[in-house]
């Protein structure tokens, strides 16, 4: 009786108060999205000459090559296409694109001068019937149409996710040929898709680990032409070649940039005892980061510079740790089961990528840099040496196959988990290491 | 000199050489009885004898071998326990049916060596079952594990680790979304969720502490979220009126508003019956199924509150506009595109919404809340 009374009051109270208002928005909240690609159509694009008929359906090719291969878009081939795009210049029929779902469209037109090739293209949001940013223009060579299809896929990526891209990048790699037990080992450099592979030195002496420097000038990389392990930086434009200086006895590996580019991170192994150093590349001073009689390697610096994650087994085991970049106390990071290795700081600062080994198997993961949200992306015999696309987005690494006639090769990976994809390439390779976007 | 080890020494040897005369004592006597009968014979006799029986010495050699072996079974246990044998199948077979015992000891051995409590519960449980089933299957599942983990702790701890987690790996190890899965003790995320959730509703915990007291009242219309904000509104607008009153009162008369705001709101606005709860979770199941989110893209973190008109004919009127984000604005604005996308792509033909309701939907705010959608 006495909540029915109240209820009545209540009525009373409320009805006028309410009555005064109006009922406001209907408020919904939505949980539950779908993960899917977004679909998306590229019409050929259009050969404003005749000489650019070739290359005009190259580069509209590559693109949806590109932007497929992320898995996070869904090309919707040209068959099902209502209208046709006849003109660069023509308005879009947005109502036929959307009747097939499309929800971007990318339209295109080349022109071929002599060597000259000129790309302009406009990507148009289909549902809001709207241009997503400016149309653009791209001037360079006919010889560099790759490039251009990669600069079109990345705008088009970055506009659509709000993330740059990473189509128009290279990877330095070791190119490996022969048996396990004699192997040639060469440098080499290739488009992220594989295209284009470049040797940087010849296969005299065994080469380890390249690195790119930030801005994509250099690769680091450890060298036994001595016999000893020793880093060199090699000018990628003109192959020239550099050492950095240790004294005898002295093994120097797992090198990276800093982020400025003026200065190596790398592991000094001397009487027995490895430790992480930093040497400016100008001034050749040496400062060293970590002190203590266990194994300190794999220095990563975090984006802004001012941490390094390395792995140590100062607990026992194979761990994680993360430390100022001018040494000091390390904190543990990782604390799963197993042994954590080789550890790479995403471009975006968010994560950090490793090599996971437990149970007799290979794992390529990722945890956030307080440890927690360790996901393993990968799993097989031998996978190891992650390296971040330059949007973070993408994880390239090296998986081996098993036996003496076991080969190398390079995979990528959505940092979701999916799209597990092997690189092409011609022959065995491994060691990746992921270059910046190209200007 | 006097060391207690010379005591001990001392008197150990003592209690054996008493112990050694005591025996020849207690030994000497039965010797006594055993009397045999000789008979002596000339050389010729053996001889014969001897050639007689000159095929059966070759025969007594494989005998003596069949009694080496059967003294070393007895050995082998011990040698078993103290180091890793290859097993030999058949020897494991005899001994796991008549000595049970043996088995429990090594294993607590193990317990202590590593620290792994959750591995040592599932050892015991075999011999538990090895009484109960004797017959032959026990024997050789039990003998694998008893050799394994004695073999494997002395030289590292880790790699007994990894033996046991075999059994998980092969279920995991196949691809790599289910790797992902098992490892879904990333719980912070959900504290997160709850956080979003208090950001967007200011006044949150004196309402969420009202829902209880109104919901056993009336257990029957379903609408839940929608109605909590709706309750928000009104709450608000009675605060002023209600402020002196006692604060449960006000608890209580905020709830029961809030739970049946529609009978005074639809004579005075005018705009029918409230919209049911099956009419808010169609809406919101037609804007769902449109709204693609790529978890690994930064935007996946953002929370979006996107506001949009609808015309009569359930069709968006303009464009949608963002109310409120709690992201930086790149990821906002990736976070509010996708938003957008799903309210303009799944309107086709216009959202099907009751038209006497049309004051009730004509303007509509709708959170995107991707927090439970991340990575695990």
């Amino acid at each position: 009786m006495r909540r029915f009374l109240i209820l009545i009051l209540a009525l009373l109270l409320a009805a006028p108060a309410v009555a005064q208002n109006d009922p406001g928005p209907l408020r919904l909240t939505i949980t539950d999205g779908v993960i899917e690609p977004l679909p998306f159509a590229v019409p050929s694009f259009q050969a404003e000459n005749a000489e650019a008929q070739q290359v005009a359906s190259d580069i509209s090719r590559l693109v949806v090559q590109d932007l497929a291969g992320t898995g996070l878009f869904r090309e919707i081939p040209a068959s099902a296409f209502i209208s046709q795009v006849s003109s660069f210049a023509q308005p879009v029929a947005y109502p036929d694109w959307r009747a097939i779902s499309a929800q971007a469209l990318i339209t295109g037109a080349v022109t071929v001068s002599g060597d000259q090739l000129v790309v302009k293209f406009r990507l148009y949001d289909v549902f809001s019937g709207t241009e997503l940013g400016e149309g653009q223009q791209l001037v360079g060579t006919v010889q560099g149409w790759r490039r251009m299809a990669h600069k079109v896929a990345d705008a088009t990526y970055s506009r659509i996710t709000g993330e740059s891209g990473y189509f128009d990048s290279r990877v330095v790699f070791v190119s490996e040929s022969g048996p396990k037990d004699n192997r040639q080992k060469r440098l080499a450099v290739m488009d992220y898709d594989g295209a284009n592979v470049q040797f940087l030195t010849d296969s005299s002496s065994i080469v380890l680990a390249p690195r790119f420097s930030p801005n994509g000038d250099r690769v680091l990389y450890t060298s036994f032409q001595s016999g000893f392990p020793r880093i060199n930086v090699l000018n990628v434009a003109n192959v020239g070649q550099q050492q950095l200086g240790t004294a005898p006895g002295e093994m120097a590996f797992s090198p990276r940039f800093s982020r400025d580019g003026n200065s190596v991170i790398y592991s000094l192994a001397n009487g027995g005892n490895t430790d992480i150093y930093r040497t400016n590349l100008a001034s050749g001073q040496h400062i060293r980061l970590t002190e203590t009689p266990s194994i300190e390697t794999a220095p990563s610096l975090s984006p802004d510079g001012s941490q390094i994650v390395f792995e140590s087994d100062r607990s026992g085991t194979q761990q994680l740790y993360i430390m100022s970049s001018n040494g000091g106390e390390p904190r543990r990071i990782s604390f799963g089961e197993g042994r954590y290795g080789t550890p790479v700081w995403s471009p975006r600062g968010d994560l950090v990528a490793f090599t996971k080994q437990n149970a007799g198997r290979f794992h390529i993961g990722v945890m956030r840099t307080d440890g927690s949200e360790e996901r393993l992306l990968t799993s097989s015999f031998l996978d190891e040496g992650p390296t971040w696309s330059p949007n973070g987005r993408v994880i390239m690494f090296s998986r081996e196959t098993q036996g003496a006639e076991g080969t190398s090769s390079m995979y990528s990976v959505d940092i979701s988990g999916r799209n597990l994809k092997a690189v092409p390439n011609q022959g065995g390779a491994s060691d990746p290491s992921w270059g910046p976007l190209q200007p | 000199m006097q060391t207690p080890g010379t005591y001990i020494s001392a008197v150990g040897h003592t209690a054996l050489i008493g112990w050694l005369i005591l025996g020849w004592g207690f030994n000497s006597e039965p010797l006594d009885f055993e009397v045999m009968t000789v008979t002596a014979m000339s050389g010729e006799e053996f001889e014969q004898m001897t050639a007689a029986q000159t095929p059966e010495p070759g025969e007594a050699e494989p005998t003596e071998l069949v009694q080496p072996e059967i003294d070393e079974t007895a050995p082998a246990q011990p040698a078993q326990e103290q180091a890793a044998l290859p097993a030999p199948p058949p020897e494991p077979v005899e001994q796991p049916e008549e000595e049970t015992p043996p088995p429990p000891p090594p294993q607590p051995l193990v317990t202590d060596a590593t620290d792994e409590p959750p591995i040592e519960p599932q050892p015991p449980a075999p011999p538990a079952a090895a009484p109960d089933l004797p017959p032959s299957d026990d024997p050789t599942p039990e003998a694998v594990p008893r050799v394994a983990p004695e073999a494997v702790t002395p030289p590292d701890n880790a790699d007994v680790a990894d033996v046991q987690q075999d059994a998980v790996v092969p279920d995991e190890a196949e691809t790599a979304e289910e790797v992902e899965e098992p490892q879904e003790a990333t719980s912070p995320e959900e504290a997160a969720t709850e956080l979003a959730i208090e950001d967007e509703e200011p006044s949150g915990a004196v309402e969420t502490s009202m829902r209880p007291t109104a919901r056993p009242s009336r257990p029957a219309p379903p609408a839940p979220e929608p109605e909590e904000e709706t309750q928000t509104a009104d709450a608000e607008a009675e605060t002023p009126p209600a402020a002196e009153t006692d604060t449960s009162v006000e608890d209580l008369l905020a709830g029961v508003v809030g739970d049946e705001p529609a009978a005074p709101q639809a004579p005075a606005v005018a705009a029918g019956p409230p919209m049911t709860g099956s009419e808010r979770d169609s809406f919101r199941v037609a804007v769902n199924r449109c709204w693609n989110v790529d978890p690994g893209s930064v935007a996946a973190r953002v929370t979006v509150e996107v506001g949009f008109n609808l015309n009569p004919d359930g069709t968006v009127q303009g464009e949608p506009r963002m109310i409120s984000s709690d992201g930086d604005q790149s990821a906002t604005q990736t976070a509010f595109e996708a938003a957008r996308r799903a309210i303009l792509r799944c309107q086709s033909g216009g959202y099907q919404l009751p038209a006497d309701k049309y004051d009730q939907w004509k303007e509509v705010v709708i959170t995107f809340d991707p927090s439970g959608m991340r990575l695990r």
